[in-house]
């Protein structure tokens, strides 16, 4: 029974401090990865030093330079013996890079600080693959639905394609065919919701069953420990309260009665929350 | 004085190099009741993650494009009691937000500003899937993505993107379809990156390196096992029969400097010194040696050796993670 106990306890330390062993064993798994970052960040540097600036390097560019060309000789030289080292001189050199690309950025002729959102900015090839991708997300949440919209992702399936095939040409009416794609999603959308209705109304209702027959139980246990009759009447009124809206389906209203029990629970000190 | 510290155990406790054994019978009874000690652990492991995973992504894995907008992806515990869960977006420009819940339940979500109140009616883990435009901005060709994450994620950079600078230390680095995939820690991270034509493979994989790596080894030691066999069939075949042996002079095939300078009388007369240099040590020079020999800053010294590679006076090896320059053999031919 002992040795029992013994072993138990070892596999309960091992559990508990393993997850943290892992994870900083993970984070050193492979250091090279530094010095591969490190120097494909220095070739592209001296380009861009090369193709702006040519034989009339500024000289705060050149002193930065210096120095990350220098860490990265010192990262490859740390490595693989002083991790420590060569994490230094990685962010040392990755930060003189980064000064001296943004430098260079500011320096250009036109500068301009885009966000990705604006239209001006708009790639049409990155505006598909991001809506391929919804429209797969969301097939896959029809298909649990059982919608009867497998027609309508066929559709917009050949779209994405003709809409391809005019990006590779460099013409088209590729806003029109986007908005087609649009409307035909916000159908599909509709479709899906109707669909799920029945499900998330059963869903929710499972919940608030799950949900009030627990703070049922801990009314019954304030009432035990004397806590005040007025509140605990108030307290069941509203539990049925909420389970008669749930029969009439008005999940909406029973969350905004299940918002004033909550704050009951909390107010005679018992918390609903699991932890 | 040595029999202050004798053990007042029997000697028999005593291993033969003398070591001290202890009976540990008892320990646990005497100090702590270990039905009590297990009971305490056991529930102490059981709530460590479940107080230490609420609210936190465990998968937070984000896909840039090349327009800059990102793909995020998520999945989040959430507690299971609560009716709704406050979800910050990283971003205002949301487009195409999906929220599912347990069961692959669509769940239904209202979007304000950086937030998304989701109702959660009792899911315990949802996935939300979201487009922002909200995390990579652009200033001329530098392209920065800027994230305060709070967990660990994955960030899939596009195609020919070559990063020129970053905050953070990676925790790993993947090539996914011909894309860096890096593992970054939570916290701020800033990332810098342009688009590369010169440069438009990824960032070698370790594992191919090292693969290849391997087979060169295994093909270096067949050779070398191969060649000595070679050498001691011949070696026992010998004809004892003297041999005219003719003195072979190797040829060396490097122009001399004069027809060098003849065949490309153009040349400057600061990359001159440099062809001097390079033929005087062999016919061949680190690039650090050159910067070493005549003083040169980095990017001067890579411009000459690159100006030399166009005239096709030289050629340029890498050796190990420097430049090997050296005269090219079949100038005359080219000529």
């Amino acid at each position: 029974m002992k040795k029992l106990a013994v072993f138990a306890i070892i596999v309960l330390i091992f559990g508990t401090v393993s997850p943290s062993l892992v994870d900083r064993a993970y984070g050193q798994n492979d250091p090279s990865i530094l010095l591969r970052i490190a120097v494909q960040a220095d070739k592209q540097i001296v380009n861009q030093l090369d193709r702006v600036y040519g034989d009339q390097i500024p000289n705060n560019l050149q002193i930065l330079y210096d120095k990350g060309h220098r860490a990265v000789y010192s990262l490859d030289e740390s490595l693989p013996d002083d991790i420590e080292k060569a994490k230094q001189d990685f962010l040392l050199a990755m930060n003189s890079f980064m000064q001296i690309s943004r430098i260079i950025s500011q320096s250009s002729e036109k500068v301009v600080v885009v966000t990705v959102s604006d239209k001006s900015n708009r790639n049409l090839t990155s505006e598909i693959d991001r809506l391929e991708k919804y429209v797969k997300t969301l097939e896959k949440i029809s298909k649990k639905y059982n919608a009867d919209v497998e027609s309508d992702f066929i559709k917009i399936y050949d779209l994405i394609q003709e809409l391809r095939i005019q990006i590779n040409n460099g013409y088209g009416s590729y806003n029109d065919v986007i908005n087609e794609i649009k409307i035909i999603l916000d159908s599909i959308k509709n479709d899906i919701r109707e669909s799920a209705i029945k499900h998330r109304s059963d869903f929710i209702k499972r919940f608030f069953d799950r949900l009030l027959d627990r703070i049922d139980k801990q009314l019954t246990k304030a009432q035990d420990d004397g806590i005040d009759q007025f509140q605990i009447d108030k307290g069941h009124t509203l539990i049925l309260e909420i389970r008669e809206l749930l029969s009439k389906n008005q999940i909406h209203d029973a969350k905004l009665v299940y918002g004033e029990l909550k704050e009951l629970m909390q107010n005679i000190g018992y918390s609903i929350r699991i932890t | 004085m040595y029999s202050l510290i004798e053990p007042t155990q029997s000697n028999q406790s005593l291993g033969d190099d003398g070591i001290l054994f202890v009976r540990n019978e008892g320990i646990f009874d005497t100090m702590v009741k270990t039905p009590l000690l297990v009971a305490s652990m056991i529930i102490v492991a059981a709530l460590l993650p479940i107080q230490s995973s609420f609210s936190s992504p465990r998968d937070l894995d984000l896909i840039i494009y090349p327009d800059g907008s990102t793909h995020v992806s998520t999945e989040i515990d959430v507690d299971s009691f609560l009716t709704d869960y406050e979800l910050n977006l990283f971003g205002s420009s949301i487009d195409n937000l999906v929220v599912i819940g347990d069961n692959e339940f669509l769940l239904d979500t209202d979007v304000l500003d950086n937030f998304a109140l989701i109702q959660t009616f009792g899911s315990s883990v949802i996935s939300i899937e979201y487009d922002i435009h909200d995390l990579v901005s652009k200033q001329s060709k530098l392209w920065t993505f800027s994230l305060d994450s709070p967990s660990n994620f994955t960030l899939l950079l596009p195609q020919n993107s070559v990063i020129v600078g970053m905050t953070n230390l990676p925790i790993n680095m993947e090539i996914i379809n011909d894309q860096n995939k890096l593992t970054l820690p939570s916290g701020k991270t800033e990332i810098d990156y342009l688009f590369s034509n010169t440069i438009s493979n990824p960032i070698p994989d370790p594992k191919t390196e090292t693969n290849y790596f391997s087979y060169a080894i295994i093909g270096g030691v067949l050779i070398i096992i191969l060649i000595g066999a070679v050498i001691i069939i011949r070696t026992k075949q010998k004809n004892p029969k003297p041999v005219n042996h003719n003195p072979i002079t190797e040829k060396n095939n490097i122009l001399d400097i004069e027809t060098i300078f003849k065949l490309k009388p153009d040349l400057r007369e600061d990359d001159r010194e440099l062809v001097k240099f390079i033929f005087n040590n062999g016919g061949k020079a680190l690039e650090s040696e050159l910067r070493k020999k005549f003083l040169q800053p980095r990017t001067t010294m890579w411009r000459a050796v690159k100006r030399l590679e166009r005239e096709g006076v030289i050629e340029i090896e890498k050796k190990d993670l420097q430049n090997l320059v050296k005269l090219r053999k079949n100038m005359e031919e080219e000529e």
